[in-house]
């Protein structure tokens, strides 16, 4: 008789399962056959989980959203290190401008290290701003660049919020404001 | 009421009706086999169904300090016990989620083991039920040496000893003691013994506590023997107790009482509480009711005692997939005016403490749920066991005797900060602890942020006798810890420690906690944060993100060449045109009398790390292109290899962190040796600065790193190798072991060297330096400690690894003969049923047969 407790839902939840984003945007993948995230906040309400053919698996990479657009590499290099050896980091581009625009991919060597990673990473502060960690299928190239009408993220389009850090108002609304263009003037140091 | 679709849901094994489904019910809902609700224009609101109710509340008990435990757990019981004929499954949930929660969360195991003595008031069935699985669950994990689990069940178990007949519990702790005898007997350093005598003595409380005083005065005698037994083993100091302690007195300081084994201070404590009639008065008793409730209580007297399974306990056990050690008390609390935590003596201070632990590492994965439940650490706990919460420290001395001091957000913060300092490792990686210290912090700043504050400066003082690999752990989550609470903290208390020489381990301390600030941050917003006698640690060039090129620079030699390499690398150049320009680099270091290999290299090397200074993408994907040539200089001599590493190190003196970042992706290429590493740091950086390189938490981390590094990838193939379906050569292993050994001696030449004071750079000093000598090698000892434990632990890791993989061998064996046994007696005791059931059927066909002779008539309708 074997009494294990595998599969069983525990009592408390888990942080490291992939975010209603990922399994929402999977769903919506499934149906246009391509859709690529840059990155965007807006999480659907329906997770789904499939065991048997799910990417995640074994997926040793990380989304990394709400950064700083001034947050530097070695600045993410030497917060998640702490969850193990980093093999590669792709930083989020602005699609014209080639600058940050706020996310990143992080691949670690090994699968633990990527779920330790959204145990203790996630949702904590790097740079003075509480960043979020999701995993994810892995990088392919063209996914570094933001996917908005202005070449960032899309959630910096219509952000009402002023946010400093990532460019003030967002960027649709900055430019009905004043007619001009989102300018990316570089870390202010 | 019994209709909801979780049956064939996913969650029908874990808890009750896990596979409970918005969606599903909406849906069903519209169909007309739903009873639950009378037509669409139900006034009831819905309530949700039992075994909900029952999975929501039992997860949630004692979580609530507005409710009356006793109420509470009654309330659960009689919930269950309510519906324990209409819902069948709901019975073996119920079960499952006890378990479970005993395991996932260990602080409500009380108060789970009071629901269960209500509901066996109800229905005793429920008691035999969860025993059966809970001895079955408990030699599973005494198979696997999954201690914690063994331990936290027997918790369970141990809190029923007073539903339980005969000696119950008792038994299997005296069985498990001959266990711990025997390996202890065979080997003096065993760990395994150790640990099966903490777990027996962790135990014992809780069955204590679990009896009326009649049953406690039965089972005095038997706790006694079992003290008595095990004193010898908890007394006697394990061989690597030195190796893990945490604390080194400074040549000539007084030393403030090494560090107690935690078994030995749990030894001494069970006896001071068998002297005093178990009192046990920290631990909750959510089964006793008010004399109001006569009821209840007599109906719990009376209730029904059950039988313990019996428990197999293998005759050979396994250390299981964490390593043992010793383990020794820490406190950041110990030395206070008012006591905020439970003193050592005190066998609540061993109690709670385990119980924490065992949540924060349990609950590794949420580190939110950690946090709320180290917070609320004083509803699991018998009332009164704590001060109010968020008492002030300087309001404790207010509190008049017999009154608890104890901080609750002390207690709290000391238990986490025991696993953070835990050597050799804890068991989750460093910064899950940071984290959780974070969250709690998030969730009651004005609780416990203050207790953080004092533990910062008991830690600070300490710091120059704290082990260095443990001051560095303190380093590196202070720094992080302040990264999540926007840098801030009182740096003017430490003013005076600025002025301290750069060996002053304080002075270290902080040098070291500005630079891994910078390293998350950037140098500016740190300045900002720091009071004026601060801000000469950073100089303006750390304010710089790209490092100055030295060849911009006409005077440094082989300026023009360094610009012309420069060129080369950005126009990505065919090879051959930068070959042209080390030749003459070559030529001219030779004229100069120059290792021409030595000063090429560098050259080269800073060109790459300048031509790639904009980011560490740049520079590795520079260094990528330029590989061969790095590899192709490494190779060629001791000499050129050495300067790869002094150019990166140099190049990004000012960013270390980035330095570091670059040595480990060299040391991937194998352009770079660990044992270059190790020399550079050891022996030529740590020469040219006469000592005070030791001093520096970055080239600590370094070396630190690289031999993790070398230690890591023996540890994956000695595992690897231990795997029936890998093929692992032995060659590759064995070479791997002896380059690590080989590294450790390197190591341990070197920091000898500096220990005694006999490095060559040490002697050629004059007398006046003969403070700063006996601070060197203050140093040099606290280094070689931190690495001599580490070959020891690595050592050790390599025995037991062969020791262990036979271990679980015999495990394996000796369980097919249980099963077999039990298989047949299961067989045995079938078939005897089998005949009984068949004698009665016997009597009653015959009876037939007879009635059939007898009247034909039956017969023939039959047919």
């Amino acid at each position: 008789m074997s009494i294990k407790m595998r599969g069983v839902r525990a009592t408390v939840d888990r942080l490291d399962r992939p975010s209603a984003y990922f399994n929402n945007s999977r769903h919506k993948r499934r149906r246009f056959d391509k859709d690529q995230r840059d990155g965007d906040d807006d999480a659907g309400m329906h997770p789904e989980q499939r065991e048997d053919d799910d990417p995640l698996k074994n997926a040793t990479t990380l989304y990394v959203g709400n950064l700083s657009f001034f947050t530097t590499e070695e600045q993410v290099y030497e917060l998640f290190s702490k969850c193990g050896e980093i093999k590669r980091l792709v930083m989020g581009l602005d699609r014209f401008n080639k600058t940050p625009c706020g996310f990143c991919f992080v691949e670690y060597y090994t699968h633990q290290d990527a779920l330790d990673c959204m145990k203790y990473i996630g949702g904590t502060k790097l740079d003075e701003r509480i960043i979020r960690t999701d995993l994810d299928p892995g990088f392919e190239e063209g996914r570094q660049y933001g996917r908005g009408k202005s070449g960032g993220q899309v959630r910096d389009e219509y952000r009402e919020d002023y946010d400093e850090g990532r460019g003030g108002l967002g960027r649709a609304i900055a430019r009905e404001r004043d007619g001009r263009d989102f300018v990316d003037d570089g870390r202010l140091r | 009421m019994a209709d909801y679709d979780r049956r064939g849901g996913g969650g029908g094994r874990g808890g009750g009706g896990g596979g409970y489904n918005n969606k599903k019910r909406r849906y069903r809902d519209d169909n007309d086999d739903d009873h639950h609700y009378r037509g669409n224009n139900s006034r009831r609101r819905y309530d949700a169904p039992p075994h909900v109710r029952i999975r929501k509340q039992l997860i949630a008990i004692a979580e609530n300090p507005m409710i009356e435990r006793h109420d509470e757990i009654s309330q659960i019981a009689n919930l269950f016990t309510d519906n324990w004929e209409d819902d069948v499954l709901l019975r073996g949930n119920f079960v499952d989620l006890v378990l479970q929660l005993c395991v996932e969360q260990p602080l409500k195991t009380p108060f789970l083991a009071g629901v269960l003595m209500v509901a066996n008031t109800n229905r005793p069935e429920v008691v035999d039920m969860l025993l059966e699985k809970a001895a079955r669950l408990i030699e599973e994990k005494l198979r696997e040496g999954e201690w914690r689990d063994v331990k936290l069940y027997l918790k369970l178990v141990g809190s029923l000893q007073g539903v339980i007949e005969g000696e119950g519990v008792f038994g299997v702790l005296g069985e498990l003691f001959e266990r711990a005898v025997g390996l202890q007997t065979a080997s003096s350093e065993d760990t395994i013994g150790t640990e099966i005598v903490k777990i027996i003595l962790l135990t014992l409380p809780y069955v204590m506590a679990a009896g009326s005083p009649e049953q406690q005065q039965q089972w005095q005698q038997k706790a006694a023997d079992l003290l008595e037994n095990t004193a010898i083993i908890a007394s006697e100091p394990h061989p690597l107790q030195a190796v893990i302690e945490p604390y080194h007195p400074e040549p000539g300081e007084e030393n403030p009482t090494q560090s107690q084994s935690l078994i030995s201070l749990l030894q001494a404590q069970l006896q001071i509480e068998a002297t005093q009639g178990w009192a046990l008065s920290c631990l909750p008793r959510p089964w006793q009711f008010p004399v109001s409730e006569v009821e209840i209580a007599s109906k719990l007297a009376s209730a029904k005692k059950h039988v313990l399974p019996a428990i197999n306990i293998p005759k050979t056990v396994v250390t299981g997939p964490r390593p043992l050690f010793p383990e020794v008390h820490i406190s950041v609390y110990g030395q206070q005016e008012v006591e905020s935590v439970p003193p050592p003596t005190s066998l609540a201070s061993s109690l709670i403490r385990d119980a924490l632990l065992d949540t924060i590492n349990v609950l590794h994965f949420n580190r939110n749920a950690t946090a709320r439940q180290l917070i609320e650490v004083d509803c699991y706990f018998a009332p009164r066991t704590f001060a109010l919460r968020g008492t002030p420290f300087d309001r404790l001395r207010d509190i008049e005797k017999p009154k608890s001091t104890w901080k609750p957000e002390d207690v709290a913060v000391d238990a986490v900060f025991t696993q953070l300092f835990l050597l050799p490792n804890p068991e989750h990686k460093l910064v899950y602890y940071h984290s959780v210290l974070t969250e709690a912090c998030k969730l009651a700043p004005a609780a416990i942020a203050p207790s953080l504050g004092r533990a910062i400066r008991y830690l600070y003082r300490n710091a120059p006798r704290m082990d260095l690999e443990l001051s560095y752990r303190f380093m590196d989550w202070f720094s992080h810890h302040l990264s999540n609470f926007g840098f801030t903290w009182k740096w003017t208390e430490w003013v005076d420690d600025v002025e301290l020489s750069g060996l002053h381990p304080r002075k270290a301390f902080i040098v070291g906690a500005i630079d891994k600030e910078i390293r998350l941050s950037f140098a500016q917003r740190i300045k900002n944060t720091l009071p004026e006698p601060y801000q000469g640690l950073i100089g303006p060039e750390k304010e710089k993100d790209v490092p100055d090129f030295k060849f911009a620079n006409d005077d440094t030699p082989f300026a023009a060449e360094g610009r012309e390499i420069t060129a080369l690398l950005k126009r990505k150049a065919p090879d051959e045109e930068i070959d042209a320009v080390i030749q003459r680099i070559q030529s001219q270091a030779i004229d100069r009398d120059l290792d021409a290999l030595v000063a090429s290299t560098d050259v080269f090397v800073t060109c790459v790390l300048y031509v790639g200074s904009k980011s560490l993408s740049h520079v590795l994907a520079a260094i990528e292109r330029t590989k061969d040539r790095l590899s192709d200089a490494g190779a060629a001599s001791d000499a050129a290899r050495t300067q790869i590493i002094e150019a990166v190190m140099a190049y990004w003196s000012v960013h270390p962190g980035v330095a570091l970042s670059i040595v480990e992706k060299l040391l991937n290429y194998s352009i770079l040796t660990p044992l270059t590493v190790i020399n550079w740091a050891l022996n030529d950086r740590a020469g040219k600065t006469r000592g005070e390189a030791l001093a520096l938490a970055h080239i600590y981390e370094l070396v630190f790193n690289t031999v993790i590094k070398v230690t890591g990838r023996v540890r994956q193939l000695v595992i690897k190798s231990s795997q029936p379906d890998e093929m692992v050569d032995d060659e590759t292993k064995d070479a791997e072991v002896k380059n690590m050994r080989e590294l450790f001696r390197a190591i341990e030449d070197s920091l000898g060297a500096w220990a005694q004071g006999t490095k060559d750079e040490m002697l050629e000093q004059g007398g006046e330096d003969e403070s700063q000598n006996g601070l060197v090698k203050r140093w040099g000892t606290r280094w070689l400690r931190v690495f001599k434990r580490r070959q020891a632990i690595e050592e050790a890791f390599l025995v037991e690894a062969v020791r262990e993989k036979g271990r679980r061998e015999e495990v394996r064996k000796e369980w097919e003969v249980v099963e077999r046994q039990r298989a047949e007696e299961k067989a045995a005791k079938d078939e005897e049923e089998k005949k009984k059931k068949e004698e009665e059927n016997g009597v009653e066909n015959g009876e037939v047969k007879k009635q059939n002779g007898n009247g034909g008539d039956d017969a023939d309708i039959v047919e």
